[in-house]
């Protein structure tokens, strides 16, 4: 485990790149043949160690040499330059179309620290004259095992960390991640068959910042357990909220999600501030859904749906769950299957409620929830308190629906004293694209009054509760 | 409009002095470098003469594209085989056929070879050139050959002094460190250069993503390369290359071997470019490409000579562990005073006259040794590590094969090697 210290301010630097790894395993000998693995790991080592070594920054013309006394190029810059100035060198976009992004600096609030991205390189020209090429025929009937070692390597500085310093701690980084993927492959080896140790970061509460944790590929998280049990009991952090789960890796906010989805849109936005009012918020990641996505037409009736999918993508997001968040029919087949809805349900456009929600959880997910009545969508107003312990033990979407519409509550602005109450929504009836910018700026996801609510209809929540298990 | 060629005076001497000869037609190839704009001919080189065939035969194609494919080894990046000529009585629209013909098959057999992808910008017009013998008039044409039906387009061809002197030359020592298993009971010379193929092929590919820097600084694809601003100052710059291990590699492969190839050590690459400022783009193309090149080259002709001699006695090659040492590659400059060098390999056992008489027979270049330049790479070394690696195997080191230097011998165990691309080259008659 790498552990990066944290601090207020400061950069991240993060080093990826694929090592070749190749190897003979001549006998079927457990012993002989983790000899030939540990050999190939300290071929590795010696690489990564020797002056071929290069670690380029992404976006720029800057290269560095960590083993060659640091060397960089081009020669403006120095093993002394604070770590810092690297940002100048690189070329963003915001450099290239200055005018177009000005109004979208406004919204964003400043996030976490700044992440440098390098590659790890390896230099194939050297002064010469050197030897021609040795051809080595080997004639010897073996398994041959060819795959690539994806590093990622993670290091935090600070501002008054210099080049030198902090590349020496990324080499080190570098070193201690094969060390760890060595031991990650020799543990999970099957026969002659190799698992691809894959490094990932998570993020832990401060002080402990990121720390590089190494899965093999392939094995579900459901058979690590001991493994993240030590990780616990090493980092002292409670058994009922799942840091270490595949799918809670830290994700680098430079990185765009594959699926396309928006992320917590709720983070950019304002919290309303109340008389001796505190804010309690969903925990973790959710992914916003809502009508017309993924060419489904459901406008009109699939709001509760989305909201649906909303909580199954924090199950999925914080790794309790590893399935895909359900389609409308999936959905709709769930309710047929455990005799909830006849068969014609399925490819209906019919509404479902909170309580079709309850089941839909239960049986995909094996999730539990409760159920709040409310008589008169007045009565909501009073429901301060237990909406914020829910949020504060539980941390789930809350699933709300009534009258005629569907929302997410994502959290709730609540005084004690003054019974003022204001509530996160994330309305699943925007029709438009994933537009942050449109999305905060009309309210889709925003904070409601009490009067948004029908004051007379009826209301049923869903309030999903977390699986206390790691 | 057509393509301009800029020739070198000394190459209209060299012409002159072929249609003295006696009578029938005599075919060259002319070499250069070409771009965009335009083309320099830096040489011509008559086709050796065959000893079974009289003068006065006609023109042999497969005769012509085993030269080209002989001498394209012996060029370093940026210089090629540009186009053909041909001396002859008869008049310019009747060879137009014959030309046509030669350029295509020559241009076949010469790629065939080349294991990096095309680019965009690589130019695929080949001259071709005749020259009435008696009038000493030339008739200069270019055909497209990456167009099986073009036809034949007009084009300039200049004579200009000075065209060998302002050259730039990128070069760099490149470390290759290759391993490929070999399927179960298919370790033959056959096979691996089929297995050697293929990783090759990857290795170029990674080369080609690679990063190149030019005298120790990452440069913008457009920028020139500095300091080219005086005229008669000979530009030489040192590059680095950085690759990454190929990130689509497919999924992990785990497979039976029967044993493996391993190929070990450095190469010295380099590239000429005509030009007082030329683009690091180019630059690093070309010596991209000469990089696969040479490594291709060497292996190829291994492996020539490994078929030929395990062809001879069968039953040597069944050692377990057999090491050879790849020929290293000597230099020879083109004139006296100018910077362009063409090279040759070299193996551990040929002595230096026998590079010389290649050059003469392959380029009709009179090289003495101290002319030669073999100090750019280290003949391989086969060190103690080497061979005491794994004491309990049984390791023999093959004494490199004797070198067959002459054209004919070397066509016939090439033509074994490149079967498919020879006969599918002589079954279509362009």
């Amino acid at each position: 485990m790498v552990v990066t210290d944290s601090s207020d301010s400061g950069t991240i630097l993060r080093v990826r790149g694929p090592l070749e790894f190749k190897c003979q395993l001549d006998s079927t000998d457990a012993r002989l043949m983790q000899k030939v693995i540990s050999r190939t790991f300290a071929t590795l080592h010696s690489q990564v160690k020797s002056e071929s070594c290069v670690l380029t920054v992404c976006d720029s013309s800057l290269i560095i040499w960590p083993n060659k006394g640091v060397y960089v190029t081009p020669e403006e810059i120095t093993p002394n330059t604070l770590c810092e100035d690297i940002h100048q060198w690189i070329q963003t976009d915001e450099q290239e179309s200055a005018g177009k992004r000005s109004s979208k600096k406004k919204n964003k609030k400043s996030s976490a620290a700044s992440v440098i991205n390098l590659r790890l390189m390896m230099e194939v020209t050297k002064t010469g004259p050197l030897s021609a090429p040795i051809l080595r025929r080997t004639l010897q009937k073996s398994h041959f095992l060819s795959t690539t070692l994806p590093m990622d390597c993670v290091v935090r500085t600070t501002c008054s960390d210099t080049i030198k310093d902090a590349f020496e701690r990324l080499l080190e980084a570098l070193t201690h991640q094969l060390c760890e993927m060595e031991k990650v492959t020799l543990q999970h080896m099957k026969g002659a068959t190799l698992l691809v140790p894959e490094p990932l970061h998570f993020l832990l509460p401060e002080p402990k910042g990121l720390v590089t944790v190494v899965y093999p590929v392939g094995v579900p998280d459901s058979q690590l357990e001991t493994h993240r049990k030590e990780l616990h009991q090493q980092f002292e952090l409670p058994d009922d909220w799942p840091y270490f789960r595949r799918a809670n890796a830290f994700h680098f906010s430079n990185e765009p999600y594959k699926d396309g989805y928006l992320r917590n849109p709720h983070v950019v936005l304002t919290h309303p501030t109340l008389d001796n009012g505190k804010v309690y918020l969903v925990q973790g990641i959710y992914s916003y859904h809502h009508y017309m996505q993924d060419h489904m037409d459901d406008n009109g009736w699939g709001c509760a749906y989305r909201s649906l999918q909303t909580i199954c993508s924090w199950f999925t997001q914080q790794g309790y769950v590893e399935r895909a968040v359900p389609t409308h029919r999936e959905i709709q087949q769930t309710l047929v299957d455990v005799g909830d809805k006849q068969g014609s349900f399925v490819g209906s456009r019919q509404w479902i409620g909170s309580i079709e929600v309850q089941v839909v959880l239960n049986q995909l997910l094996e999730v539990t929830s409760k159920i709040m009545f409310v008589s008169q969508g007045s009565e909501l107003a009073s429901k301060g308190r237990e909406l914020a312990n829910h949020f504060l033990t539980e941390g789930t979407p809350i699933m709300i629906g009534g009258g005629v519409l569907a929302h997410t509550i994502l959290g709730v602005a609540w005084s004690e004293t003054t019974g003022q109450i204001r509530y996160l929504i994330l309305d699943p009836h925007y029709t438009g694209a994933e537009d942050l910018q449109v999305i905060t700026d009309k309210g889709w996801c925003g904070w409601k009054g009490p009067d948004f609510w029908d004051q007379t209809a009826y209301y049923n929540l869903c309030l999903p509760q977390r699986p206390k298990v790691i | 409009m057509g393509r301009s060629y800029i020739v070198e005076d000394a190459v209209e001497g060299c012409l002159s002095k072929l249609c003295e000869q006696k009578a029938g037609s005599v075919t060259g190839l002319l070499l250069g470098q070409s771009s965009p704009q335009r083309d320099f001919v830096v040489m011509a080189t008559r086709t050796p003469p065959r000893e079974e065939t009289p003068a006065g035969n006609p023109v042999d194609k497969e005769w012509v594209s085993e030269h080209a494919r002989q001498v394209s080894r012996m060029l370093p990046g940026g210089l090629s085989v540009l186009g053909v000529f041909i001396i002859t009585d008869t008049e310019a629209k009747d060879t137009l056929t014959t030309l046509r013909q030669l350029v295509f098959a020559m241009e076949s057999l010469v790629s065939s070879e080349q294991l990096w992808s095309p680019a965009e910008d690589d130019v695929s017009d080949c001259v071709a050139l005749h020259v009435n013998r008696k009038t000493r008039k030339t008739f200069c044409r270019t055909f497209d050959v990456k167009d099986p039906k073009s036809t034949a387009k007009p084009a300039d061809w200049r004579y200009q002094a000075g065209v060998c002197s302002s050259w730039s030359m990128v070069s760099c020592c490149l470390h290759v460190d290759l391993l490929v298993p070999l399927p179960d009971n298919k370790t033959d010379p056959e096979n691996m250069d089929k297995c050697l193929k293929e990783e090759l092929r990857g290795w170029a590919q990674r080369l080609e993503s690679g990063v190149c820097l030019m005298d120790g600084r990452k440069l913008a694809e457009d920028a020139e390369l500095p300091g080219g601003q005086k005229r008669n100052v000979r530009q030489t710059y040192t590059a680095q290359i950085l690759v990454t291990p190929s990130e689509q590699r497919l999924a992990d492969e785990e497979q039976r071997c029967g044993g493996s190839v391993s190929i070990r050590g450095a190469v010295h690459s380099r590239a000429y470019l005509h030009s007082n400022k030329p683009k690091a783009r180019l630059a690093q193309k070309l010596l991209k490409r000469d990089a696969v090149a040479t490594v291709t080259t060497r292996v190829q002709m291994l492996l020539e000579e490994l078929l030929t001699s395990e062809d001879e006695n069968k039953s040597s090659s069944k050692q377990k562990r057999e090491l050879f040492c790849l020929p290293h590659r000597v230099f020879c400059p083109l004139k006296a005073s100018g910077p362009l060098c063409v090279c040759d390999y070299q193996f551990s056992d040929e002595s230096v006259c026998e590079v010389t008489e290649r050059l003469k027979e392959m380029l009709d270049i009179d090289a003495a040794e101290e002319d030669l330049d073999s100090s750019q790479e280290a003949p391989g070394e086969i060190t103690e590590r080497e061979v005491g690696a794994e004491p309990t195997v049984e390791t023999v080191v093959a004494l490199e094969p004797k070198r067959n230097s002459f054209i004919g011998v070397a066509m016939a165990t090439a033509v074994a090697l490149l079967a498919t691309a020879a006969s599918m080259l002589y079954l279509n008659d362009v």
